[in-house]
């Protein structure tokens, strides 16, 4: 289990009710987070995590086209899938989602989505 | 209650691989009572995660976020804020709300655009309550055979809470809507990563969000909502899927044409038949949005691969709903679906939120045993046997659950 950071910046100490922090400890829809001061501004520190990449072909394009938009670990959670799938999702995240990747870019992609989540075509 | 003891059924499962499937995640149980695996990843290695204002969560996704419920905190009536799933489309989702600068717009086909406080909304609108289940359309999408890209939730995109704040009906009566209005677009404060992707919002038809019941909530369970669940303002559609529960709700749009928006136009869509349904081999050529729940239910207890023991009673336990016209009936059977008996229903806090039942049963027999649950709406509808749609959306199956008697 890992935990969120909480860091309430200097600026925003005494205004920013910090939720995480009270979070760590309480865990009961009671523990509300407790409020510093003026609580009209409400702030939350995203998580970092690592993320989950895994080796392959044309692993630097999927780096720079897919990984802007997402995390890698919404490829990282799918199940295997035969080829003609994965084309489809690229080309969702083009036509649908706007991602601007070039057609030799997107074949890339595909290879490296086979070779790291593939599975045969009967399947 | 009537009491009977399981009969003994040997299924195709065996006893080892439900038992090296993993305690903890929320029920993942394909027809065949099996456990699917989430990137390869079996139900044990799933992460849990904290984030702020959370407990913790099953981690599907970081950027956007998608967080899982376990499904132990399915165990109450409400769903605890902290517990709630999370599920956001874009990556620039909103990290800081001053909520004395937050202004609610209200504008298009209106006489009286509105700039609405969060003072000014909970100060001059009567104060509506209401109990409703909020459900991911993807929920128990790892479920499906053959397996769909798409979040790969269990049964835990979904939580029931009490939802406080006013009706949507009269804001919209406050902004004067004039005649020849048709829907209202919803949008709120998460922006797309790139200038290329599309807007995060759904639209309802205008009849549907003057309906009375369809509200802008600022509380959940008596709370403000969590960032992560849309503070300051969150749309609830009772017995509508999640999807058009606009999160961090900012603008309202009444408009006198249909919009081209991709979130209703080419995402959360359906096979357009009373089922749903469509053939892996042959897509349903034309498709819906999706809209209200269709009847469902679930097992919450036993949990994946939880040991029974024979001679010792169990209480079986789930959550059953559907899309507001209530819960008629809950069936259980022990043998595979040969016989069935009648749960005892618990606390009913009105036709939107989910209903929690539960069956006593004491297994007498060591062996392995294939659980199943179908619900009965108010209106009569009951639970199909098979489904499968291309992006794994409603799933209402009967759920089957491979249970080791020991």
């Amino acid at each position: 289990m890992r935990k969120a950071n909480c860091i309430c910046s200097a600026v925003m100490t005494g205004l920013v009710f910090c939720p995480s922090l009270v979070g760590q400890t309480q865990q009961s829809p009671k523990a509300s987070p407790k409020k510093v001061g003026n609580d009209s501004v409400h702030t939350i520190v995203l998580p970092q995590y690592p993320p989950e990449i895994a080796a392959g072909p044309h692993v630097d394009t999927y780096r720079k086209d897919c990984l802007i938009c997402h995390s890698a670990r919404y490829v990282a959670m799918q199940p295997r899938f035969p080829q003609a799938v994965w084309e489809k999702e690229v080309k969702k995240m083009v036509d649908a989602y706007g991602a601007t990747i070039s057609d030799a870019e997107q074949k890339e992609i595909v290879e490296y989505l086979v070779a790291v989540r593939g599975a045969s075509e009967s399947k | 209650m009537e009491r009977r003891q399981f009969i003994t059924l040997l299924t195709a499962a065996g006893t080892s691989a439900v038992a090296q499937r993993a305690l903890g995640r929320t029920a993942g149980f394909s027809s065949e009572g099996t456990f699917p695996s989430v990137g390869g990843k079996t139900q044990a290695n799933l992460e849990l995660v904290r984030y702020p204002q959370k407990t913790d969560l099953i981690l599907l996704a970081d950027r956007p976020p998608q967080l899982e419920t376990p499904l132990r905190y399915f165990q109450s009536d409400l769903t605890s804020n902290d517990a709630f799933f999370v599920r956001w489309h874009l990556s620039g989702i909103p990290t800081t709300v001053d909520s004395r600068t937050f202004r609610l717009e209200v504008s298009g086909h209106v006489n009286k655009s509105l700039s609405l406080s969060l003072h000014e909304l909970k100060s001059r609108f009567k104060q509506v309550s209401l109990v409703a289940l909020a459900q991911c359309a993807g929920n128990s999408r790892s479920l499906f055979e053959p397996r769909v890209p798409g979040g790969q939730w269990g049964n835990g995109a979904m939580g029931n809470a009490r939802w406080t704040g006013v009706r949507l009906k009269d804001v919209l009566d406050e902004a004067e809507v004039k005649a020849g209005a048709v829907q209202v677009g919803l949008r709120g404060l998460d922006v797309p990563p790139t200038p290329t992707t599309p807007l995060f919002q759904k639209s309802l038809q205008i009849d549907h969000a003057r309906d009375g019941e369809v509200m802008i909530a600022y509380e959940m369970n008596d709370a403000p909502l969590p960032m992560l669940n849309g503070f300051p303002l969150r749309l609830v559609v009772p017995g509508w899927f999640a999807t058009y529960w606009v999160k961090s709700l900012s603008s309202i749009t009444v408009l006198d044409q249909p919009p081209k928006t991709f979130w209703m136009d080419k995402a959360y869509r359906i096979a357009d038949n009373p089922e749903g349904n469509e053939d892996p081999q042959h897509l349903a050529a034309a498709t819906v949005p999706v809209s209200a729940m269709p009847i469902h239910s679930i097992f919450v207890r036993p949990e994946p691969g939880e040991q029974l023991r024979a001679g010792t009673s169990y209480t079986v336990q789930g959550v059953a709903n559907d899309g507001g016209s209530g819960l008629r009936r809950v069936e259980v059977s022990t043998d595979g679906g040969q016989t069935w008996s009648d749960a005892t229903l618990g606390t009913d806090m009105g036709n939107y939120s989910w209903r929690r039942w539960q069956l006593q049963r004491t297994p007498r027999a060591k062996g392995t045993f294939n659980l199943m649950v179908r619900a009965t709406a108010g209106d009569g509808q009951t639970q199909r046997t098979s489904q499968w749609n291309r992006s794994g959306y409603q799933r209402d199956i009967i759920e089957h659950l491979v249970v080791v008697v020991a």
